[in-house]
Formats: C-alpha cells, structure tokens, sequence
C-alpha cells in the first residue's frame, strides 16, 4: 500500500518529463507533417487534420526544396554555410582557447583589467556593429590626421562584402568574448596540481597548454562548438548583411527565406525546407554526442 | 590512451578547417573571376564588332524572389546581357526593404535595384543615393510607357525610375457559372455591385471573401480598398492631395471610404472569412472558399491567381472557370487602381544606363512574360507589363482582360500606401486600419490616430 504509493509518487516526476517532452515535440512534429502535405491541404486545414485528409501526403514539397534553383540551388547554397559555419566555429575556439589559457593560468601585468574588459564586450549587440563593419569590409579604414592632412590607411579595402569571408569574420569576432569566457572559466577550475607537476617535469607553457589542457577541456571546447555552430548555422541577419546581395554567396536560411516568394505564395515550401535546414545540424549534435557525455577529468588525474 | 583519441579529433577539426577556408576562399573568389570568365566567351566570336559594353557587368537586385520570378527576370535580362557580351545578374531578396538601407549605408549598393515602391525611390533621389536616368534612358522610358506610368518614377521633374511591372488592383474575383447558376450579372456600376451583395445576401448566398492578415503587414489589403474607393467616391485630384498630404487623413472624404469598406464588411452575411474573422484570414486563403462556393466574389489584385488551389482554369469557359471583372466605377470615369515596380540606376555608368534603357523596353516585358509562363508550367506568369507595343498574343486571355482595362482606363493612381512615408503607409494606416476592420475604434478615430502620426 505505502509501497504503490511511493512508486506512484516516485513516477510523477518522469510522467512530468514526458508531458514536457511531448509538448514541446509538438509543433515539431506539426512542422513535419505539413511539410508532408500539399499547399491546398496546408492553406486550408491544421496538421492534426491529416488523418481525414483525402489530399493525402506527398514528397513533392521536399523535392521543389531540393531542386528549385531561382537564386541558388540547394547545394551551392549548403557549400556557402559550410564554408561560413566551419571557420566561424573553429577559429573563435582556436583564439580563444590560448587566450583563455593566459587569463587563467599566465601571471602578466594587467591581466584582471583586459579580461574585465574582453568579458564586457560580451554586452555590446552585434545589431549595432553590422553596418560599420560593412562599411569596413566594403571600404576599410582610413584615418586623416587634421593639421598636417595627411591620409593615413588604418585596415585597406579588402573588397569583401558580398563574400562568405565576410559573414565568418563577423562570427568569428563576435564569438570571441563569450568563448574566451567560458574557457576561462572552465580552464581555471582545474587542478593547479596538475599545472605544478608539469612544470616540476620541465613543461613549459606551450607544452602544458598542448599535453594538458587541450586534451582535458575537449568536453567544454566541444559544448562551445556546438553552440557556436548551431547559431552560425542558423544565422540569418549576418549573411543576409554581408552577402545578401551577392547570388554566389547565399547560404541556406536567406535562399530559404527567398523560397517563399513574393507575398508569401510558396509558404507550403517552408515546412519541408526547415526539416532540410535541420538535418545538418542534428547530424552533427548526434555524432558528436558522446564527447559531449564523457567525464570531465577522465582518466587525466588519479586520485 | 584517450589523451591521443583527443588529440586526433582536435587533428581532424583542423583539417576539416583547413579545407573549409580553402572552400570558403573559392566561393568567395568566384565572383571575382565571373566577369573574366565571361569576357573571353565561349561563344564563337560574333561578325559584329564588339559592343563597348563587352566585358562589364551589373548587379541588379529586388524584392522579387519566386523560382518563376527570379529566373524570369535573368532570362530576360540574358537576352541583353549575350547580345552585347555582358553580364548581368539578378538577385531576389526576401528582405529587399531592409537591405537595400543596409547596403546603400554600408557603401556597396547594387548597381539598378527595382522598387516596389515610388515614395522609397523618391526618398533615395532626393538623398542622392539614387542617379538621374541618362537622356537615352529617359527618352526611351518616355517612348515605351505613358505618362500615367512614367510619372511615379519621376522625382521633383526629374526622371529617375524606369516602370518595369505593373499590377492591378481593380479588380473582382468571381465564377461565371456559379453567377449564371444564380442568375446574376456583373455589376458595372457601383450601385449595381451593392445591390448585387444585397441580393446575394437575400438568397442566402455569401458575396464577399476577405481576408487581410498578412503577417507585418497585415491590413494592406484593407488600404487597397478604402484606395480604390477613395478614387471612385473622391476623385483622382482629391487622391493626390490625400497621398502628399495637402488635405489631412482625417478629412471627410477620406473617413467616408473607410467608413464605406467597413459598412460592407460589416453587413450581417456579406464577408466569409476562413479563419473566422477577417483580420484572422491570410489574404492568401481567400481563393479557395471563392472556388469552393463559400463566396461569390473577391476583390484583389492581378497577381492574386497565383493564389488559387491547383488546376484551378482561369476564363477560358470551362465549368468552375474562374474569372475578373473591374472594381466599377461611381462617376463613370473608370479609375483604376494600380500598383508596380520601377528600376532605378545607383551610378550612371554607361552599362548601368544601357541595362536601364532596356528594362524600359516591350522586348523586355514580353521576354519575361514568356519565360514565366514557362516558369508556371504554361498557367497564369502573374507578370503584366503596360509597356507600349507589346506582342499581347504573348499573353493568355484573362491577362489580355488585364490589358485591356488598364487601356481602357482614364484616370490610373498607385497605390496610395506605397506612396505615402513609410510611418503611415508601411505603418499606422495598416494597424488602425485593422483596429477599426475589427470594431475596436471606429473609422473616424481610425484617421485621426493616422493623421496624428503622419512625419512633420
């Protein structure tokens, strides 16, 4: 009797989880089933209606996504996030992982004060710095001093708006804080012990940061990536900014975006292109998985 | 050990790196060669001499971005671009009213962009942004369009903008069987469209579909009307006062055509509206209950056959056909209410102005007209040019209908909502005007909220 009541009790909290679960699947699995569904059938009825639907279900929505090609295909497209999302994700994490290593680890005069001032970057909307910064990568920077009218070129012109360099350079700066941060973080939480004993070994710097502390933070480098990834990937307002105007450099969201076409009429399309959008990124959340659940310290320091 | 499986995995990410940046410089630089690609042409070389516009390219960017659209406009614009051994590309983007600020501040302006609106290219003219057109590319927009036309281009007497499309808005969704099965005619004049809802209401039949939510921009489709009404009820002078704000918002005339639109909206059993209120219904769905019965008529632009369920025919008689007839006019004067888009140059280079001068063109209208009826599989383009001289067999019948009304028409005004500043007509004439389609305030208070923000 006491015992079904606590194992009924004990189950509350996992019904409650499934309950959670289960609503927040549902717009998902709304979105998959009208991707399914032709455009009558979405303009005039809601996803739960599918059962009694006569119109049926069809691929013809994924196929239109896979081949229209009006402003880029598919794969064009893909190759152009990639090649925005990969160095957007690696070089933030690249930089930031050394700098993060000197702010937690490295003694050097006015160490507090810089990274007071790295982490309150993390403040500062990247909104406000889109169209400066495009007028940098159109222009570059020029200073001309005032009395003497002299010119001087601060950054060239590097012509690069209108580029995937663009889009992964403005990533890449505007992930830096965040990253350095939570590195930071993370890396001085580790045993000073182990940063002794290293040094006792005759490990410099480099080699300490190289044998030790990248092998021991793949768990919060790979957390960072996935994060920087995600939101790279799905970045609409950068690339539309930087390279929106230039047909060769479109990624995925903004030739999604375009798929719906003027005053909306090819809306039944978004459905199928977000599941196409998705898949990526599920594919790597899902490959890389395990290196996000292994130990922190695993098999590093014994005892 | 698995310091080492750690090792390789950070080994592979840079590879998989180095490869990106590798890829990421290639697509980069890809536009960079394009125009040398083409300079040299793998065409065999023409007998002709060499255009002086041989080797140049432009950039053209607007809002629309459809499949059909979009190529459409490339193809068309091909046709120039191999006959003088150029290149120019087109681009549709979804974000066109944002982005065009952006690039224009950001220093890296396309070199034509086309407007769907004549008040944002006013407002680029007049800051600069945008070049008067050259006098070969303003005389050949005053030989191919007339002046009802070439007027929303032109910019305090100076002629900027070249029409490149045109949509009209005037006009009645309807199915003439479904009108003969009833026993009705098609009003041709106002009064005659009145009495034929009262009588449809009578029968127990639904007249109107209307639907006008539109995401942001939910309530232009309430604009359109109280527009179209304005121009038959006020006249086309009072209509230029109302857009340039000579006579204020609130003026009479004005809470009368709103106050019109919505006593007819209003009527017991006069509008169907799909998602249970007509601010509720996506201006989209409204063609579907017109097929399905659940409505006689729907008031919408040329454009709007797009939006019909598949396999839907249009005028060509057979059963379930669906058809237009024009909005009618009050004083007889057949106004017509139109909207459209106009090209405008960002320098005055002379390729920039050729290109221009042949978007002004009827070769041009009917080599898009062509491609996107290809592009629709041989349906309706929803593309509809007023250019001078165009091959109408280019055009299936129910477009030559367009055709001819706007050639019928004496009086044609653009939409006022696109002319006025952007706070109003991009803004507040939308919002109270949903407010008051759904009985929060009425149409006096409406106007007077609309006149309050209009920018000193």
């Amino acid at each position: 009797m006491v015992n079904a009541a606590y194992r009924f009790l004990r189950s509350l909290p996992t019904w409650a989880l499934w309950a959670i679960v289960f609503l927040w699947s549902l717009p998902t699995l709304g979105i998959l089933v009208n991707g399914l569904r032709p455009r009558d059938g979405q303009r005039s009825t809601g996803w739960w209606t599918v059962l009694g639907d006569e119109r049926g279900l069809t691929l013809e929505n994924y196929r239109t996504v896979v081949e229209a090609s009006s402003t880029t295909n598919l794969f064009d497209a893909m190759l152009n996030t990639f090649a925005v999302t990969i160095p957007a994700t690696v070089i933030p994490i690249a930089i930031a992982a050394f700098a993060a290593y000197a702010f937690a680890w490295i003694d050097f005069p006015g160490r507090k004060g810089l990274f007071i001032a790295t982490v309150s970057l993390l403040a500062i909307p990247l909104q406000v710095a889109l169209i400066p910064l495009l007028q940098l990568y159109v222009s570059g920077a020029h200073l001309t001093l005032p009395i003497l009218n002299k010119t001087i070129t601060l950054i060239p012109d590097l012509d690069l708006a209108g580029t995937t360099t663009a889009v992964w350079l403005t990533h890449a700066g505007f992930a830096l804080p965040f990253a350095i941060f939570l590195l930071h973080n993370y890396l001085s939480q580790l045993p000073g012990d182990l940063f002794e004993a290293a040094r006792i070994d005759g490990a410099d710097h480099f080699t300490i940061f190289w044998r030790l502390v990248l092998p021991l933070s793949v768990p919060v480098l790979a957390a960072f990536g996935i994060f920087q990834f995600l939101w790279t990937w799905n970045d609409f307002l950068i690339a539309n900014t930087m390279a929106g105007s230039n047909p060769d450099a479109l990624v995925m969201t903004i030739r999604i975006a375009n798929l719906a076409g003027d005053f909306g009429r090819n809306e039944h399309l978004l459905p199928a292109a977000a599941f196409v959008q998705v898949a990526v990124p599920l594919a790597v959340f899902f490959g890389l998985q395990r290196h996000f659940v292994r130990g922190l310290l695993a098999g590093s320091v014994k005892g | 050990m698995s310091k080492h499986r750690m090792l390789r995995f950070f080994s592979v990410l840079f590879a998989v790196a180095l490869i990106a940046s590798a890829c990421g410089n290639d697509s980069s630089g890809g536009d960079d060669a394009a125009p040398s690609d083409a300079a040299p042409g793998d065409e065999a070389p023409s007998d002709e001499a060499p255009s002086e516009l041989a080797g140049t390219t432009v950039t053209v960017t607007g809002p629309e971005r459809d499949e059909s659209e979009a190529n459409a406009i490339q193809i068309a614009l091909d046709i120039f671009a191999d006959a003088n051994d150029m290149t120019i590309t087109y681009t549709g983007d979804a974000d066109w009213e944002a982005n065009i600020n952006t690039q224009i501040e950001g220093g890296n302006p396309p070199d034509i962009s086309i407007f769907p609106q004549p008040g944002k290219l006013a407002d680029f003219a007049r800051d600069g942004s945008v070049v008067p057109l050259s006098d070969a590319a303003a005389a050949a927009t005053a030989a191919n369009w007339t002046e009802a036309w070439t007027v929303f281009g032109n910019v305090d007497g100076v002629q900027y903008g070249v029409p490149v499309k045109t949509d009209l808005k005037s006009l009645v969704w309807y199915q003439p069987d479904r009108f003969a099965a009833n026993g009705y005619e098609v009003p041709t004049t106002f009064d005659d469209l009145l009495a034929l809802t009262d009588q449809m209401i009578a029968d127990g039949n639904t007249p109107w579909c209307v639907g006008i939510e539109s995401g942001q921009a939910t309530g232009w489709t309430f604009t359109d009307w109280v527009e179209d009404l304005m121009l038959r009820t006020a006249g086309a002078e009072v209509y230029d006062q109302w857009v340039s704000h000579e006579i204020p918002f609130n003026d009479s005339r004005v809470v009368d055509a709103m106050t019109t639109v919505l006593d007819l909206w209003n009527t017991e059993g006069a509008v169907f509206a799909s998602g249970g209120s007509i601010a509720a219904t996506a201006f989209q769905d409204n063609g579907e209950p017109l097929v399905a019965g659940d409505c006689m008529m729907h008031r919408q632009a040329s454009f709007y056959a797009a939006f019909f369920p598949d396999g839907t025919a249009f005028a060509d008689g057979s059963e379930g056909a669906v058809d237009v007839f024009y909005f009618p006019s009050i004083k007889g004067d057949s106004p017509v209410l139109g909207a459209g888009t106009l090209a405008a140059g960002f320098n005055d280079n002379p390729a920039t102005m050729a290109v221009l001068e042949y978007f002004s063109t009827p070769e041009y209208a009917e080599a898009r007209q062509v491609a996107q009826t290809e592009g629709k599989d041989g349906g309706l383009s929803g593309f509809l040019s007023a250019a001078i001289g165009q091959d109408t067999s280019v055009y299936q019948p129910l477009e030559q209908s367009f055709l001819e009304i706007l050639a019928n028409a004496e009086v044609v005004r653009f939409d006022a909502s696109d002319l006025m500043p952007a706070d109003v007509g991009a803004g507040t004439f939308w919002t109270e005007g949903t407010s008051a389609v759904n009985g929060d305030i009425t149409a006096q208070e409406a106007a007077d909220a609309i006149e309050a923000s209009w920018p000193s």
